[in-house]
């Protein structure tokens, strides 16, 4: 089963990848609307608003919690190789 | 890969699952305290064989949460597709948790004694459970109306059933899985006080 690189969502339907097309490593929610993939600017502001409005956490938190989340993926890891 | 390499990447691969497995249920039983000696013995292997797959005691401690994180969220994932009735969802999640309930329970008695990492795997399989939660209750909308409070109430209203419920477990149902014991009443009770 494929991951999206972007967020970690198991990719099982093809409605499920960006654009419909199965040879996209990146799911629905991390594109733009031009097909793109997100920044990772735009991706840790849209992991953020998803843990509040999922769990109404503190916004400071739950950005804390999207970044380290987003350290664990394939799309970001080269942000963090400076061990920040 | 010739025959030989791949024959011991096999092997590496059961070892690997073997020792997660033993993790799963020596954490279960006795706490994220114990160490990865009691996880080798347990395992019957030596102490060296485990340190290779795992490092560090919060590496391993960090690859059994993910387990169970991925085992949650691939099949809430599954059903949120389909499924358009939020009381069988509600059933998927407790029978879940139920299969790691001890587990489950000392990750959220011990959560902050615990490495961050681990908080930060909570609150992942929080947020997924919910959005999946969300999907279902905008599928039931042919059927019954929900009322008009948002997500992450609906969603924290019903993790603290659930955690009230396992926190107080031997008052519920000692020496018993409270959450299987009282599956049907969690369940109907949730059903009756969000329906509109
Ligand atoms: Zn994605």
């Amino acid at each position: 089963m494929k991951k999206c690189i972007a967020c970690g969502m198991p990719m099982t339907s093809r409605s499920e990848f960006a654009m419909g097309d199965t040879s996209k490593d990146y799911c629905r929610h991390c594109m733009r609307p031009d097909g793109s993939m997100q920044s990772f600017a735009e991706k840790l502001t849209s992991m953020t608003e998803f843990i509040v409005r999922t769990q109404g956490l503190d916004a400071s938190v739950a950005e804390r919690s999207a970044k380290a989340m987003l350290r664990e993926l394939p799309a970001w890891e080269h942000y963090f190789d400076h061990g920040s | 890969m010739n025959k030989v390499s791949g024959k011991r990447q096999l092997q590496k691969t059961a070892t690997r699952e073997h020792i997660l497995n033993t993790a799963l249920a020596v954490y279960a039983e006795h706490g994220f305290s114990a160490s990865t000696n009691v996880i080798a013995q347990e395992a019957r292997l030596a102490h060296g064989t485990v340190f290779v797959h795992f490092p560090t005691r919060e590496d391993m401690l960090q690859r059994t949460l993910e387990r169970f994180a991925s085992e949650l969220g691939d099949k809430l994932h599954e059903l949120s597709e389909t499924e358009d009735d939020l009381k069988n969802f509600l059933y998927t999640h407790i029978d879940i948790l139920t299969k790691y309930e001890h587990l489950y329970k000392n990750i959220i008695t011990e959560l902050s004694s615990l490495p961050p990492a681990a908080t930060t795997s909570l609150i992942a399989v929080q947020s997924i459970a919910s959005h999946h939660f969300g999907n279902v209750i905008a599928n039931c909308a042919g059927r019954y109306a929900v009322k008009p409070i948002p997500l992450h109430m609906l969603f924290n209203i019903w993790m603290a059933l659930l955690h009230y419920y396992l926190l107080n477990s031997e008052l519920f149902a000692p020496g018993r899985s409270v959450l299987n014991s009282r599956r049907d009443e969690l369940v109907n009770s949730y059903m009756e006080l969000i329906r509109n």
